[in-house]
């Protein structure tokens, strides 16, 4: 895959990864940033991260990929990474409906940390494990449909739809940015109305050349 | 410490500064030579010198420390005076201790015993390789373990700077304190705490699912999902028989120690223990290790052992791993406190790049840096570790701050992106003993020079 130079980007997006522990979201993230995959990769101690571009309606996406431990103990720790965050993938495995279960704890948890207007797409990861699926898609399928948010089928292990979800989730993020660009420049929100305000932590104010160091 | 202790910790130190010498200097000993690594640590260390350590001036110190590990060691605070003397002394100290007695032990026994260090993986980067240890310090560390009762003070000033493979064992369960170091209540009090930790087996582990709480089913499945992800790059702790032991031995110390149960990274904390007591039982380097040499009575004597040390170990650092894990943060905190204190240009270029310490830290202070060095590497620290003691988690905040000055001139070139991408893998991958044992003499200078300076700090 090729890679365009870090420096060179229109927006800069930040996307979080979270959700139980083991259910792949190490692996998501170095699938996407390195086609890489790995069936013993370490805990995720904290946090770690990655980057990658990609093309969105001809402009170049820079994304900055924060991947977080998965136990409940580092939460108080890893939550501070939600803050500036315009996006967030929830994994759970298929195999385990515990993971799926705890759906629910992880958007509390965005909701007490992250930005309101978050765009959150939620993954079954593992989907080459067929003979062992715990969680059927169209349940998980209703549950975003209540819930409003994209849904998603991977395995980082075939390198199936990985490149999908993260395409996905960053394109949904730039229209919303460049739609509120747009309205902004049409009819200019008031400081206050903020519900639909997007953080997208100063990625575009100079015109989309930025260096990194957005999070906070 | 008393004067006659602090003559003998120099002397201590001063071994080990002559050990690592005579590492660089391997060829001598029919060594592969290896070139310091282009990654490798290249610490001024007379920038450190200079804000720390009034003696600099004096040449020999100047050599000494420039040499190898921590010559100003023992001095402790008194700092520059200190390295000046001992570095003065050093040729003496090692005639000294070449004629020191060899406490009832015969060549053979002796040569047998740096043989054994050495064959630890095959001379070149084995799993548990350790390079060989100076005969007379495989010496000095049998006189200690023959005496009656085994003076700890001066086991621990020995194991600073390195015990040899086949004494692990025994001395690590010592300096955690999980022996007694009377010789003639070993045998009993090691009986008696396996004997409580194979009971504890059925009371928490052995049970059907249905009779666990939900915190207890919660606490099983994240060690299950941990066990396999457990040093990766150490085939032999994947066999069955291994696996089962470690999920057995963390759901246990998680059930016994509630106020933080178990936490991941507490698994990478067992394996140094796991790799040295299973070496007692198992022949020759660890990737010729069979797991069929193992039968379940003997697997379960390591496991206690391994528990025993992994509580006296974590003891100390409990809020380390309690909710919010205030030990850790406070630890960050101070490291990054000392590397703004010692080296600004570097604290400065990572806060003007919004690299903030936890990013990287907190795993170096959650895992005791395991997981940033190469497994033979992870047991050279834990000698040091144990040795400390108790104030070993003091020791880490010097040491975390020496690791990350070792790539200062790295670090201060890089921008936010590529910073954290290097932080969060470093490349130690090739690194052997002497990178280790400079950073841990770095370390120990640093102690020494901001260790009272930073006692402000070190409250709350």
């Amino acid at each position: 895959m090729s890679h365009k130079p870090d420096d060179d980007y229109d927006y800069l997006f930040k996307v979080v990864l979270i959700g139980d522990s083991g259910v792949g979201k190490s692996n998501l993230l170095s699938r996407f940033t390195r086609n890489e995959f790995s069936l013993e990769s370490k805990s995720t101690i904290g946090v770690e991260f990655a980057t990658r571009s990609i093309q969105v309606d001809g402009k170049t996406i820079k994304a900055q990929i924060w991947d977080t431990a998965g136990q409940e103990r580092y939460r108080a720790i890893t939550s501070a990474y939600y803050r500036g965050a315009v996006g967030a993938l929830l994994v759970y495995d298929i195999t385990k409906s515990v993971t799926f279960e705890n759906v629910e704890r992880w958007l509390k948890e965005l909701r007490d940390h992250a930005d309101s207007n978050i765009v959150i797409m939620l993954v079954g990861n593992k989907s080459d494990l067929k003979h062992l699926r715990d969680v059927q898609t169209e349940v998980a399928q209703a549950f975003c449909e209540r819930e409003g948010l994209s849904f998603i089928e991977t395995s980082a292990l075939e390198s199936t739809n990985v490149e999908k979800a993260f395409q996905q989730i960053l394109t949904e993020i730039y229209h919303i940015v460049s739609k509120k660009v747009l309205d902004s420049e049409d009819n200019r929100p008031k400081i206050g109305e903020g519900r639909d305000v997007i953080v997208i932590d100063n990625a575009h104010d100079d015109g989309g050349k930025k260096k990194g160091g957005c999070c906070s | 410490m008393t004067g006659a202790n602090e003559d003998k910790g120099k002397v201590a130190k001063l071994q080990t500064l002559l050990r690592t010498t005579s590492s660089r200097l391997s060829g001598r000993l029919g060594l592969p030579t290896r070139k310091q690594s282009e990654d490798g640590p290249d610490l001024p260390i007379a920038r450190v010198s200079e804000e720390g350590m009034p003696g600099r001036g004096d040449g020999a110190a100047e050599d000494a420390v420039a040499a190898g590990p921590g010559v100003t060691g023992l001095g402790g605070a008194a700092g520059g005076g200190a390295a000046g003397a001992a570095g003065g002394t050093a040729g003496g100290a090692f005639d000294g201790n070449g004629s020191l007695g060899a406490g009832g032990l015969t060549r053979e026994q002796l040569a047998a015993a740096v043989a054994a260090a050495a064959a630890g993986g095959g001379g070149g980067g084995g799993l548990m390789h350790q390079a060989p240890i100076p005969e007379h310090r495989v010496r000095k560390f049998h006189k200690l373990l023959q005496e009656p009762v085994v003076d700890l003070d001066a086991l621990r000033e020995l194991s600073w700077s390195g015990v040899p493979l086949t004494l692990r064992p025994q001395v690590w369960r010592l300096l955690s304190g999980y022996l007694p170091p009377a010789k003639s209540r070993q045998a009993h009090t090691l009986a008696r705490r396996r004997r409580e930790y194979a009971d504890m087996v059925p009371e928490y582990y052995d049970i059907p699912h249905e009779e666990r709480s939900e915190d207890e089913v919660a606490a099983y499945r994240q060690v299950a999902v941990d066990v396999p992800r457990t040093a990766p790059n150490v085939p032999f702790f994947h066999e069955p028989i291994i696996q089962e032991s470690l999920q057995r031995l963390l759901y246990i110390w998680g059930i016994r120690h509630p106020a933080s149960g178990y936490v991941q990274g507490m698994n990478d904390l067992v394996t140094p223990f796991l790799a040295v007591f299973l070496a007692e039982h198992l022949p020759g380097p660890m990737e010729g290790w069979g797991a069929a040499a193992l039968n379940e009575s003997v697997m379960l004597e390591v496991e206690a052992d391994c528990y025993w040390c992994l509580c006296k170990l974590i003891e100390g650092i409990q809020d380390h791993y309690t909710y919010a894990q205030p030990g850790i943060q406070r630890a960050v905190f101070r490291i990054k406190e000392l590397v703004r204190r010692c080296e600004a240009e570097v604290s400065d270029h990572l806060d003007s790049e919004n690299v903030d310490f936890i990013q990287f830290a907190l795993r170096w202070v959650n895992c005791l840096l395991v997981r940033e060095l190469p497994f033979c590497l992870a047991l050279r620290l834990w000698d040091t570790y144990l040795a400390e003691g108790t104030g070993f988690s003091e020791f880490l905040i010097y040491l975390s701050a020496a690791f990350l000055l070792s790539w200062r001139d790295r670090l201060t070139r890089l921008e936010f992106q590529d910073l954290i991408l290097f932080l969060q893998r470093l490349p130690t991958a090739d690194w052997s003993e002497p990178q280790l044992e400079r950073v841990l003499s770095e370390a120990f200078i640093l102690r020494s020079s901001y260790g009272d300076a930073q006692s402000h700090l070190r409250q709350g």
